[in-house]
C-alpha cells in the first residue's frame, strides 16, 4: 500500500508534459522528441496523450507529435487559446515540416479543431487528415450506419498503379 | 408488423408489467391519469427513441427507482425481433436488439415503426414552428435512420455556436476570435444543409399523400398544400447552393446575431406550411378544418412509412378517436382495417362502433396495472 502510495506520489511529482510536443514525460523533452531516427518533418496533431499511445502501438508511424490537450468547445469554455495550439504553429514555422497529419476523432468538435488548425497551418505546410472507414475485417453488411457514410464521404479514385 | 408482446419495468407508474397482444386492434381503457398513455409511450420509445410527452429521460422511469426498462417482442416479415430500452435518471440509455447491445443510437431505429397520434397533435396546426420540426424530424427519423445522428450533429454544432455567441455577447471586449467563428459558421452551413435537404425530400414525399388524404376527408371540397419553408431560401436540391446561401444569410445577421448573442439563421428556424384552399391552415382553418388537416397528414405518415419499410407500421391513437366526428372516424377506421395493428386509448367505450368492439382486444388500466377484460 504504501508503495503504491508512494509510486503515484513519484508519478506525480516526476511526469510532466514535453516542451515540444506536450505529451506526457518525466524529462523536459520526451523520448520520442529526441529520437534521432524519427522524422523531424512529419508532426502527426492528436487532442491527447493517449492518442499517442495508440498510434505508436502500431509502430507504423515514424514521425513525431503534437498534443493539443483537448478540442475546441465553447460550452466548457475551450477556445483556441485553451490548446497548444500556437506551439504548433510556431513548430511549423520554425522546424521545416513538411506535414501535419491531422489524427483527430470526426465530433462535431473534433472537426471543428481539425479545420481550425488546418485553416492556419495551409499557407506553410501541407496538412493531411487520417482516414475513417470501416474496420478491418469487418463485412460491409455489419457496418453501422454512421461508418458507411462516413467511408462513403471519404471515397476516392481507385489506384490501378 | 407486429407487436405481440410489451414488458414495462419501472416505467411511469409500471413496476413490472407484461401485455400480450393478441388481436390488430387493442383498446386501452381506463380513467384519466392511470397509465393508458405510458403505455402508448412506450412504443413510441421504441420506435423513434423520442417521446412527444418527455423532455427528459427521468421523467420516464418510476418515481423512487433509478432506472425503467421497456421491452418488446415484435413479429416483423423478416423474423421475430427482442427490443429493449434502458433509461437512467442521470439520461444515459442502453439498446438492446435480440440480445446484443448496441453501440449507436442509430442501428436501434429503423427495428419498429410507429405513427402516434394524440390529441395533442392539434398543435402541428396551430402551435408554433417547433412543432411542426419536431413532427418532420420524427418521421425522418423512422424513414432515414441515418437522419437521427445528423440532427444530434446539427444540435452539437448550434449549442456551441451560441455558447460561442454568449460568451462574446457578454463580455465587454471584444475579443471574438473570427477565424474560430468562420470554422464554427462553416461547420452550421455543413451540417444545417444536409438537415434542409433530407426534411425538404421528406416533405415533398409527404406532400401528394397528405394532398389525397385531405381531398378523400373533405369530400373533395378542399385542397391542401404543404410547403417546406426553409430558414435558408432554396431553388433547388444543390448542395452547393444551399450551403452557400447559408453562408451569406449568416453574414447578413452576423451584426444581430452578436448582440444577441444566439444562432439566428439554420434548420433550427425552418417552417412547413399548411395551406388550405390558398389560406394558411393556421390563422383561419377551423376546428373541423384542422382536425382533417391532422388526420390526413398522419394517414400520409402511416402511407409513407409503409412504402418505405415494405410493412405496415403501428398506429398509436392516443385519446383522439373520441375527438373525431362520425365521417372521419370511419375514414381513419377504413384505412387501417387490420393492416395496421392499432392500439387505442380512451376513457369510455361509448363512441366505438359496435362490429369494432367485438373485434378488438380490450385492455383496462388502473393505477399502473393492466387487466384483460373477458371477451
Amino acid at each position: 500500500m504504501q508503495e503504491l502510495a508512494q509510486a503515484l506520489l513519484d508519478a506525480k511529482k516526476q511526469v510532466g508534459l514535453c516542451s515540444v510536443c506536450f505529451h506526457l514525460s518525466a524529462d523536459p523533452v520526451c523520448e520520442i522528441c529526441r529520437a534521432p531516427s524519427r522524422d523531424p518533418n512529419t508532426v502527426c496533431v492528436v487532442s491527447d496523450s493517449r492518442d499517442v499511445i495508440a498510434i505508436e502501438k502500431t509502430r507504423e508511424y515514424k514521425g513525431k507529435y503534437h498534443v493539443l490537450g483537448g478540442l475546441i468547445s465553447p460550452m466548457e469554455g475551450i477556445g483556441p487559446d485553451q490548446l497548444h495550439i500556437t506551439p504548433l504553429v510556431r513548430r511549423v514555422n520554425q522546424d521545416n515540416i513538411q506535414e501535419v497529419i491531422m489524427a483527430i476523432s470526426p465530433s462535431v468538435e473534433g472537426e471543428t479543431t481539425t479545420l481550425y488548425i488546418g485553416k492556419l497551418l495551409k499557407p506553410f505546410t501541407r496538412v493531411t487528415r487520417i482516414a475513417f472507414g470501416l474496420p478491418m475485417g469487418g463485412d460491409l453488411e455489419y457496418a453501422d450506419e454512421v461508418t458507411l457514410a462516413r467511408a462513403l464521404e471519404g471515397r476516392r479514385d481507385l489506384d490501378m498503379g | 408488423m407486429f407487436l405481440n408482446t410489451l414488458h414495462l419495468w419501472q416505467f411511469r407508474n409500471y413496476c413490472d408489467q407484461w401485455v400480450e397482444f393478441t388481436a390488430p386492434k387493442t383498446i386501452v381503457l381506463g380513467e384519466n391519469a392511470q397509465g393508458k398513455s405510458n403505455l402508448l409511450e412506450s412504443v413510441e420509445l421504441l420506435a423513434t427513441l423520442r417521446s412527444h410527452r418527455a423532455m427528459r429521460d427521468r421523467e420516464l422511469v418510476l418515481e423512487g427507482t433509478e432506472e425503467g426498462r421497456a421491452a418488446a417482442r415484435l413479429e416483423r416479415a423478416i423474423g421475430a425481433m427482442d427490443l429493449g430500452m434502458v433509461m437512467r435518471r442521470s439520461g444515459r440509455r442502453t439498446l438492446v436488439a435480440n440480445g446484443q447491445t448496441l453501440k449507436r443510437q442509430v442501428d436501434f431505429l429503423g427495428l419498429m415503426s410507429a405513427v402516434e397520434f394524440s390529441s395533442l397533435d392539434l398543435d402541428l396546426v396551430r402551435g408554433g414552428p417547433g412543432y411542426r420540426r419536431h413532427w418532420i424530424d420524427t418521421l425522418l427519423v423512422q424513414l432515414e435512420p441515418m437522419y437521427h445522428h445528423l440532427l444530434q450533429q446539427y444540435n452539437t454544432v448550434l449549442r456551441q455556436r451560441n455558447a460561442l455567441l454568449k460568451r462574446h455577447a457578454k463580455s465587454d471586449s471584444s475579443c471574438l476570435n473570427s477565424t474560430e467563428l468562420a470554422i464554427w459558421d462553416a461547420q452550421l452551413a455543413t451540417v444545417g444543409t444536409r438537415v434542409i435537404r433530407r426534411r425538404a425530400r421528406a416533405i415533398a414525399r409527404l406532400a401528394p399523400l397528405a394532398s389525397t388524404w385531405h381531398s378523400n376527408i373533405s369530400d373533395h371540397r378542399e385542397t391542401l398544400i404543404l410547403r417546406y419553408a426553409p430558414s435558408v431560401p432554396m431553388d433547388a436540391d444543390d448542395p452547393e447552393q444551399i450551403q452557400q446561401t447559408f453562408l451569406e444569410r449568416i453574414k447578413q445577421r452576423a451584426i444581430a446575431e452578436q448582440a444577441q448573442g444566439t444562432t439566428l439563421v439554420g434548420p433550427h428556424r425552418d417552417e412547413i406550411d399548411f395551406i388550405i384552399n390558398d389560406t394558411p391552415a393556421r390563422q383561419f382553418g377551423s376546428q373541423g378544418q384542422q382536425r382533417t388537416l391532422v388526420l390526413a397528414l398522419k394517414l400520409a405518415e402511416l402511407k409513407l412509412i409503409e412504402a418505405v419499410i415494405g410493412e405496415p407500421p403501428l398506429l398509436l391513437l392516443d385519446d383522439v378517436l373520441a375527438e373525431l366526428d362520425l365521417n372521419r372516424q370511419n375514414k381513419l377506421l377504413d384505412t387501417i382495417q387490420d393492416r395496421f395493428q392499432t392500439l387505442i386509448t380512451t376513457t369510455h367505450l361509448g363512441s366505438f362502433d359496435a362490429q369494432w368492439l367485438k373485434s378488438s382486444q380490450i385492455l383496462t388500466v388502473k393505477a399502473g396495472e393492466i387487466i384483460e377484460n373477458e371477451p
